[in-house]
């Protein structure tokens, strides 16, 4: 809470996946790229075939142009991006990380000297010293991989290091090999599809069919790799990550779900290439990257949001607050943590309670969430944020601040009162309890009268470890009555 | 469970300061040959010249000019993050969108440059009004760059604009911090590129003369902002001219007269080297301006000291290694010419 809460209209989320995607997808290329460009190098060469030395020189233009300018500076861009968002965070790692990024660094320096000098090196270089240039620009390019990777791996499973703070154990823990050996697959299958994409550009020939055919398999190839060690890198991450993730976080499942379906468009797409390969449209090429950056987005998302509530997991939460300094800030309030306030207590206590993840209107929306309801009800939400469905981080002031951030949504929140039992359970129940998935109590509802369910609601603080009071009034209580006694009479026995 | 702490710095603070300033050196050695050079085509350009070769050769230097910069800048914001994130992260904060606009802005330098170089159409004009559009993006990048890390030194300035305007659409007002300094960078910056362009155009005597005006002319001007600059930060003077910072500069400046009567004299290696260390005393007194204008808000050496000695002998290595190579690839490229 020393710093500054950058306020902006959109999610966090969205601006850092704009940036991350971006750059993932493109870096990743730059490696898997750089790999294809010296083996089809050494192949063309030693066969004498010019015409995929031409080709591969129109490649590696692209090649320069998108991974030297757009890839090194999205990078950049990460770093800046990480900064503004979530600054505790960007401070732990850059303590306990240094190193490692100042080892990438040299990696990185080598990686664009190369990848300049290759590309300008077609015409002046000797065959044999473009090679040893290409060579080299892949080895360092696939080392800042082995290193962003420990890092990266560290944010989701920091593993032995949340006991002895050791470097060596952040850096190697439980997901990094699998990680490596999947994002390595991730840049074979990349270099394929962008190899496609200048191949689609050349008309029909015996030449294009050869060429787009080479460029598939080294897609599939790569994609094999990312099929093979996906499964892998599940399994290495924690049960109690996935098995919390499988219960309460389904948007975390469904974009790995989304993820496995789009590996088999992608394999789909690259089998229609290798039948079309004469003939291959520049429209398909652009498909299947879109396609690739789809997947890759959904897998970013997946690895990103299955550490929920963490940022890294067990160690900071995801609205900057250590995990070991939680219990002193609801002590001690969050209002004297905070170093840069507006005056507005309770926006200054919404935006580093809430507002990494949530907004008012548009992502995540807490509008919607509590409209109808009271500032009691809010209040009694906040405080016990960390049971609610959806893996929140527990909220980190004492209760009059909770209070003070109802205040402050009570203001903006629309106060038609809910009149609809389905939207009355959905404010006042769904936050814990969804039909038909988590903590999902409508058996229990099963034979209760009106007068029964009424008694309940009376008593509903009292039923469970951060329930909140029933507060609302008489006619949507009787809305919601009606409702509860539907979903008793609908559940399963 | 006691959770590791991360507040700690993972080397001694001298040697991350060391690095810090090294690495800032190289990456204004860089920035200075990418802005001065550009500066000089564009004057070139308007006195008629814009087709001279020396300068096409030079202006195809450009987007390599530009990777060197954004690579050589990793480090240095690295290693000046690894000390000062507190006072960094909360000024980008405060203005955040400018901070963020840099990317993009930098992104569309990079494609500006390489349009420019490739010189594609006949008449040089799409060309020229790239590598204009390139130094208003360098421009507006240095300028927020100065205005972010002044902003950065006034930890209670920085309190009263968010306090004002939390979205992050704030510039730092307080010109007087850093319009002089970005300016003395600006036309240090035209100084080191008047010194490229010489030793390139040294066979041409029309553009080493060029070289020569645009140095002799850019360490004038650049020596009055500088010495302006220090004038400004009058509350600090006493204890500037008490730092062995003053001592730096002055070397700086004794070789700063150095280098020009070497380039006059075509000895360029010579003269080169004294640039880069006056660069590196200047650097340096730009560090002892920060520590100063912190101090009794905050002090570097508060952090607890914990060093991963393992850690960074490996990145020694990789650095010697890292040279070593990129040393080898050049050579590669002299023998092929």
């Amino acid at each position: 809470m020393i710093y500054p809460f950058w306020d902006v209209p959109f999610s966090y989320g969205i601006l850092m996946a704009v940036i991350a995607v971006l750059h993932v997808f493109v870096s990743h290329f730059a490696i898997g790229g750089g790999l294809f460009l010296v083996v089809t190098e050494h192949r063309a060469r030693r066969a004498g075939d010019t015409a995929t030395l031409e080709f591969l020189q129109k490649l590696s233009k692209m090649f320069a142009l998108v991974s030297l300018v757009f890839g090194a500076l999205t990078g950049v861009g990460i770093w800046f991006i990480i900064g503004l968002l979530n600054p505790t965070a960007t401070e732990a790692l850059i303590h306990n990380f240094v190193w490692g990024w100042a080892i990438e660094w040299t990696f990185f320096v080598v990686e664009i000297t190369a990848a300049i000098i290759y590309y300008y090196g077609w015409q002046r270089l000797s065959a044999r010293d473009h090679l040893i240039v290409g060579w080299i620009y892949f080895i360092a390019a696939w080392l800042s991989l082995f290193i962003i990777n420990g890092i990266v791996a560290f944010m989701l499973t920091p593993g032995q290091w949340l006991v002895t703070g050791n470097f060596w154990d952040g850096f190697f823990n439980p997901t990094y090999w699998s990680q490596l050996v999947l994002r390595t697959g991730i840049c074979v299958m990349l270099a394929g599809l962008y190899a496609l994409l200048v191949a689609a550009r050349y008309e029909a020939s015996d030449f294009k069919a050869r060429t787009v055919r080479y460029s598939v398999r080294w897609g599939l190839i790569g994609l094999a790799v990312v099929a093979v060690s996906l499964a892998w890198y599940w399994r290495t991450i924690p049960a109690e990550i996935t098995g919390k993730a499988l219960q309460v976080m389904p948007a975390s499942i469904k974009a790995f779900h989304v993820n496995s379906w789009l590996l088999l468009a992608l394999a789909g797409a690259l089998a229609v290439s290798w039948l079309l390969a004469r003939r291959l449209p520049v429209v398909l090429a652009v498909v299947l990257l879109a396609l690739g950056l789809a997947w890759f987005g959904a897998f970013e998302q997946f690895r990103e949001s299955v550490r929920k509530p963490f940022v890294v997991t067990g160690y900071i939460y995801g609205n900057g607050v250590p995990v070991a300094k939680a219990k002193a800030y609801q002590q001690a309030g969050l209002l004297t943590q905070i170093a840069y306030t507006t005056g507005d207590d309770g926006a200054d206590l919404f935006r580093h309670s809430c507002r990494s993840c949530h907004t008012l209107t548009g992502s995540r929306p807490l509008r919607p969430a509590f409209d109808g309801t009271d500032r009691a009800f809010i209040a009694a939400i906040v405080r016990g944020a960390h049971l609610l469905k959806g893996n929140m981080p527990p909220f980190p002031g004492t209760a009059a601040e909770a209070d003070k951030i109802a205040g402050y949504l009570y203001e903006r929140i629309d106060h038609t009162p809910i009149r609809d039992g389905t939207r009355a359970y959905e404010v006042r129940c769904g936050k814990c309890h969804v039909v038909g998935a988590a903590s999902d109590k409508s058996k229990t509802f099963t034979g209760l009268s009106a007068e029964d369910l009424s008694g309940m609601l009376d008593a509903a603080d009292s039923l469970g470890e951060g329930m909140p009071a029933y507060t609302g009034d008489a006619e949507e209580r009787a809305a919601l009555i009606s409702y509860l006694q539907q979903l008793g009479k609908q559940a399963k026995p | 469970m006691n959770l590791p702490d991360y507040e700690f710095l993972s080397a001694p603070l001298w040697l991350i300061t060391v690095l810090h300033i090294l690495t800032l050196t190289l990456h204004f050695v860089a920035m200075n040959f990418l802005v001065g050079g550009v500066i000089m085509v564009l004057y070139a350009a308007t006195r008629k010249r814009w087709d001279d070769p020396t300068l096409k050769k030079f202006g195809k230097m450009f987007p390599a000019a530009m990777a060197a910069t954004v690579t050589l800048g990793v480090a240095p914001l690295l290693f000046v993050q690894m000390v000062y994130h507190r006072q960094i992260y909360s000024a980008a904060i405060v203005s955040g969108w400018f901070w963020l606009g840099i990317i993009g802005v930098a992104i569309a330098v990079y494609y500006a440059l390489y349009r420019s170089s490739l010189r594609s159409e006949k008449t040089g004009t799409v060309s020229r009004a790239a590598l204009l559009l390139a130094l208003a993006g360098l421009v507006y990048i240095s300028l927020t760059y100065s205005s972010i890390f002044s902003l950065a030194e006034r930890p209670d300035q920085m309190r009263q604009l968010y306090a004002q305007d939390p979205t992050g659409l704030v510039w730092n007002p307080a010109a007087s911090d850093y319009v002089l300094r970005w300016l003395h960078m600006i036309l240090g910056a035209v100084t080191v590129g008047g010194f490229f362009i010489g030793m390139l155009g040294r066979d041409d005597p029309a553009v080493f003369a060029l070289g020569k005006r645009f140095f002799l002319g850019g360490m004038i001007l650049a020596a009055l902002t500088g010495l302006a600059y220090t004038i400004s930060l009058r509350p600090y003077l006493p204890a500037l001219m008490r730092s062995p910072a003053i001592w730096g500069l002055a070397v700086g400046v004794v070789l700063s007269a150095g280098a020009l009567h070497f380039f006059f004299k075509r000895n360029f290696c010579a003269a080169g080297t004294m640039l880069f260390v006056s660069l590196l005393t200047m650097v340096h007194a730009r560090h002892t301006v920060r520590v100063l204008k912190l101090t009794g808000q905050f002090d570097p050496h508060s952090w607890r000291v914990a060093p991963q000695w393992s850690v960074f002998a490996l990145f020694l290595v990789c650095f010697v290694v890292m040279l070593a190579v990129v040393v080898y690839m050049l050579r590669l490229v002299a023998r092929a010419k």
